[in-house]
C-alpha cells in the first residue's frame, strides 16, 4: 500500500490550483510546439528554463514535463492531418496516419492516437510509481566507483541508441564534458578554460548553453534552410469516434506499443523517438498482412503513438531515481533541478517526496488534460500551422534573448548564448548531434567528482572500477554496447531502423 | 538536413575532400582538443591519487583528439556525396541572428526593454526572405506587449523598461 500512499501524496501536490494550472500551461505549450514544425521540445524547454527559476521547483518541473509529453500529442496531430511530423517521435505516424486521413478516416486516426497515448501514459505513470522506489534504493547503495561506471554506461548507451555516427556522438560527449569543466575547479579552486574572463569563473550556465545550442542554433538552421511550403489539408473531420472494427485492430497494438515503449523509455538514449520507430517495425513484422502498412493501417498509428508516449514518460525513471539523464530533455530537467538547488539522485525521493510524487501524479493529470483539451481543439491547432516561420523565429529569438538575460541579469550571458547559437548551427551542419554534448555537460562535473573520490578510496589504483562487482558489471555492459554497435550487421540494421520513413 | 546539390559541384578537386562533413567535423574536434591542450598547458596534472586541475581536462583533450583523427580517417575513406556549396543566402542568417542578439545584449541595460526588443526584431527581420515593414512593426508591438506581460507583470523582474537618463 506504500504505492497508493505515495500516489496520494503526489495527487495532493499536483491537484493544487496552481500546479493544475502549470500542468495545463505545460501541456498546451507542448501541444503548440508539437504542432509547429521548426521548434521542438528540447528548444522550448531550454527557452523556458529561466522562467522556472521564479517558480516553485515542483511547479516548474510539472510545467516542463507537460511540455515534453504534450509535444508527443501535438506532433501526431500534424503528422496525421498534414503529413508533417511536428516532432521526430511522430515521423512514423505520418506513414499510416496520413493515409487514414486521406481515406476520410482522419477523426478515427486522431482519436486512436489520443486514446492510445492516454492509455500508455496511464500505464507508464504506474510503472514509474511502482519501479522508482526499488531503483532508488539500489542507487542509494552506490559508492563513487559505481556512480562513475553508471555514468559511463549511461553516456555510452545514449550514444549507441541514438541515431547518427557513433564516433561523432562520443566526440560530442567529450566536448560536453570539457565544457562542463569551464570555471573554477571545485577541488583546487583554480580557474580552468576561463580565458581570464570573470564571468566565466562560475562556469558556463547550463541554461545559457542549452538555449544557445538548441534555441538560437535551431533558428539559424531553419532560416538557412529556407521556408518549406506547407499545404494544410482542409478536409473536415467527419467523425471523431473510431469504428468498432478500428477499435478491434487498434487495442492490441496499443498494448504492444505501451509495453515496448515503457521498456525502451527506461534505457539511456531511449525515449519517445526510438520507441515509436521500434513499435512501427514490430507492428509491421507481426501483422498478418504487412502490405496494409503504408496504406492506412490502424495498428501503424496505434502502436507507435502509444509507444512514444509511454517512452517519453518512463524515460523519467533513470533521471528521477539515479540522477542519470537518458536523453537531452532529461538532461534539461536535471539542469532545472540543480538550478533550484536540488541535487538529482536517489535521495530526491526520500528527501523530497512531495516533489517526486507530485511530478509523477501530474503526469497522469496532464495526460488526461491533453485528451480532454486536444480532441475538441484540433481545428485550432491546424489553423496555427498557417503561422509563417518569419513570425515564429522572431518570437523564439526574443524569448531566448530575454530568458538568457534574466538568468543573472547578465548581458555577457546573451553574448555566450549567441556564440553557442553559431556553434550549434555548425554542429548541425556537420551532422554532429548536440544532444549528447548536453548530456556530457550535465554529467561532466559529477563524473570528475566521482572519479576523484573513487581514486582516493583506492589510493590511486584504477583497478577499483573492475574490482567492485556492480561497477564491473556496469562497465562490461558499456563495453558490450560499444562492441555491438561496431559490428557491421547491427550497424546496418540500426541505420535502417532510423531511416524507415 | 539540407539537400545536396550534386549538379553544380565541380568534380574532384583535391581540396574538396576536406570539405566533406565528416572530415570537417573531425578537424573541428582536433582543433578544439588542441586549443584545450594549449590552454591547459600550465595546469598542474598531479597524480591519479591526487588529481590536479589539469588531469581530467588534458585526459579528455587527448581522447577528443584521437576521436577527431578517427573521424577524419572515416571521412576520407567513405564514398561521400560531393560537398554542398555554401551561398551568401545561407550564411546571412548566421550574421543577422548573431548581430541581433549582440545588439540586444549591448542595448538592454542602456535603453531598456522596449527599445531593445525593437532593435532585436528590426535586425532579426532581415533574415527573412521577404521582409514586410508593416508586418514586422506589428510583430514587434505584439512581442513588446507579450514580453512586458510575462516578464515584468507576471514574474516581476527588474529589467529596465525604458531608457534611464
Amino acid at each position: 500500500m506504500e504505492l497508493l500512499n505515495n500516489l496520494a501524496i503526489g495527487f495532493g501536490v499536483a491537484m493544487t490550483p496552481a500546479n493544475l494550472g502549470f500542468a495545463l500551461i505545460g501541456a498546451l505549450i507542448g501541444t503548440l510546439i508539437g504542432v509547429l514544425p521548426g521548434i521542438g521540445p528540447i528548444a522550448t524547454i531550454a527557452m523556458l528554463l529561466p522562467l522556472t527559476f521564479h517558480l516553485e521547483p515542483v511547479s516548474g518541473l510539472i510545467m516542463l514535463a507537460g511540455i515534453f509529453y504534450g509535444a508527443q500529442y501535438g506532433g501526431s496531430t500534424t503528422a496525421i492531418l498534414v503529413n508533417l511530423p511536428g516532432e521526430t517521435s511522430s515521423v512514423v505516424t505520418c506513414i499510416d496516419g496520413h493515409q487514414m486521413a486521406r481515406q476520410g478516416k482522419a477523426g478515427s486516426a486522431l482519436a486512436i492516437a489520443a486514446l492510445g497515448s492516454f492509455f500508455a501514459g496511464t500505464v507508464a505513470t504506474f510503472i514509474i510509481a511502482a519501479f522508482a522506489p526499488p531503483l532508488a534504493r539500489v542507487g542509494q547503495s552506490f559508492g563513487a566507483p559505481e556512480y562513475f561506471s553508471l555514468m559511463v554506461l549511461g553516456l555510452i548507451a545514449a550514444v549507441v541508441l541514438a541515431h547518427g555516427s557513433v564516433l561523432k556522438a562520443i566526440a560530442m560527449i567529450i566536448l560536453g564534458l570539457l565544457l562542463g569543466l569551464v570555471g573554477t575547479d571545485g577541488q583546487t579552486a583554480s580557474q580552468r578554460f576561463t580565458f581570464d574572463i570573470t564571468q566565466l569563473s562560475d562556469g558556463i550556465d547550463f541554461a545559457v548553453l542549452a538555449i544557445g545550442v538548441f534555441g538560437v542554433g535551431e533558428v539559424i538552421a531553419n532560416l538557412t534552410r529556407g521556408e518549406e511550403s506547407r499545404s494544410v489539408m482542409s478536409a473536415r473531420i467527419a467523425r471523431l469516434w473510431p469504428t468498432r472494427e478500428d477499435f478491434k485492430l487498434a487495442w492490441p497494438a496499443v498494448l504492444r506499443g505501451t509495453g515496448l515503449g515503457s521498456i525502451l523509455g527506461v534505457l539511456p538514449g531511449g525515449g519517445a523517438t526510438l520507441s515509436s520507430f521500434a513499435a512501427y517495425v514490430l507492428e509491421k513484422k507481426i501483422a498478418r498482412d504487412p502490405s496494409r502498412f503504408g496504406r492506412g493501417a490502424v495498428e501503424g498509428v496505434a502502436g507507435p503513438e502509444s509507444a512514444n508516449n509511454a517512452g517519453a514518460q518512463t524515460s523519467f525513471i533513470p533521471m528521477l531515481t539515479l540522477g542519470i539523464p537518458g536523453n537531452a530533455v532529461m538532461a534539461l530537467m536535471i539542469g532545472a533541478m540543480t538550478i533550484h538547488g536540488i541535487q538529482p539522485g536517489p535521495q530526491v525521493m526520500s528527501e523530497r517526496p512531495q516533489l517526486f510524487w507530485g511530478m509523477v501524479a501530474s503526469m497522469w493529470i496532464g495526460n488526461l488534460m491533453l485528451l480532454v483539451i486536444n480532441l475538441p481543439l484540433i481545428g485550432i491547432w491546424v489553423q496555427l500551422l498557417k503561422v509563417p516561420y518569419r513570425f515564429l523565429y522572431l518570437s523564439i529569438l526574443l524569448f531566448c534573448a530575454i530568458g538568457v538575460y534574466t538568468i543573472g541579469n547578465s548581458t555577457f550571458s546573451v553574448l555566450i548564448a549567441a556564440f553557442f547559437g553559431v556553434a550549434g548551427y555548425i554542429f548541425m551542419r556537420l551532422e554532429c548531434e548536440p544532444a549528447p554534448m548536453i548530456l556530457g555537460f550535465v554529467l561532466g562535473p559529477l563524473m570528475e567528482d566521482n572519479l576523484r573520490r573513487a581514486m582516493r578510496i583506492s589510493s590511486g589504483d584504477p583497478m577499483i572500477f573492475l574490482n567492485r562487482p556492480i561497477s564491473l558489471g556496469l562497465l562490461i555492459a558499456a563495453a558490450i554496447l560499444l562492441l555491438i554497435v561496431a559490428l557491421p550487421a547491427i550497424r546496418r540494421g540500426r541505420q535502417e531502423a532510423f531511416q524507415e520513413s | 538536413m539540407t539537400a545536396d546539390s550534386p549538379s553544380n559541384a565541380p568534380p574532384h578537386h583535391p581540396l574538396h575532400i576536406l570539405a566533406r562533413k565528416n572530415v570537417l567535423a573531425g578537424l573541428m574536434f582536433i582543433a578544439i582538443a588542441a586549443l584545450g591542450l594549449w590552454l591547459s598547458r600550465d595546469y598542474p596534472i598531479g597524480t591519479a591519487l591526487r588529481m590536479g586541475t589539469g588531469y581530467v581536462p588534458r585526459l579528455l583533450c587527448w581522447f577528443l583528439m584521437g576521436l577527431g583523427a578517427a573521424i577524419v580517417v572515416q571521412g576520407l575513406r567513405e564514398k561521400a556525396a560531393p560537398p554542398e556549396r555554401i551561398s551568401w543566402q545561407q550564411l546571412m542568417p548566421i550574421v543577422v541572428v548573431t548581430t541581433s542578439l549582440v545588439a540586444f545584449a549591448l542595448a538592454i541595460e542602456q535603453i531598456g526593454l522596449v527599445l531593445s526588443i525593437l532593435l532585436l526584431v528590426g535586425i532579426g527581420a532581415i533574415a527573412a526572405r521577404d521582409i514586410k515593414i508593416w508586418e514586422t512593426l506589428v510583430a514587434a508591438v505584439v512581442l513588446i506587449a507579450l514580453s512586458w506581460a510575462i516578464f515584468i507583470l507576471g514574474l516581476g523582474l527588474t529589467i529596465p523598461v525604458w531608457p534611464v537618463w
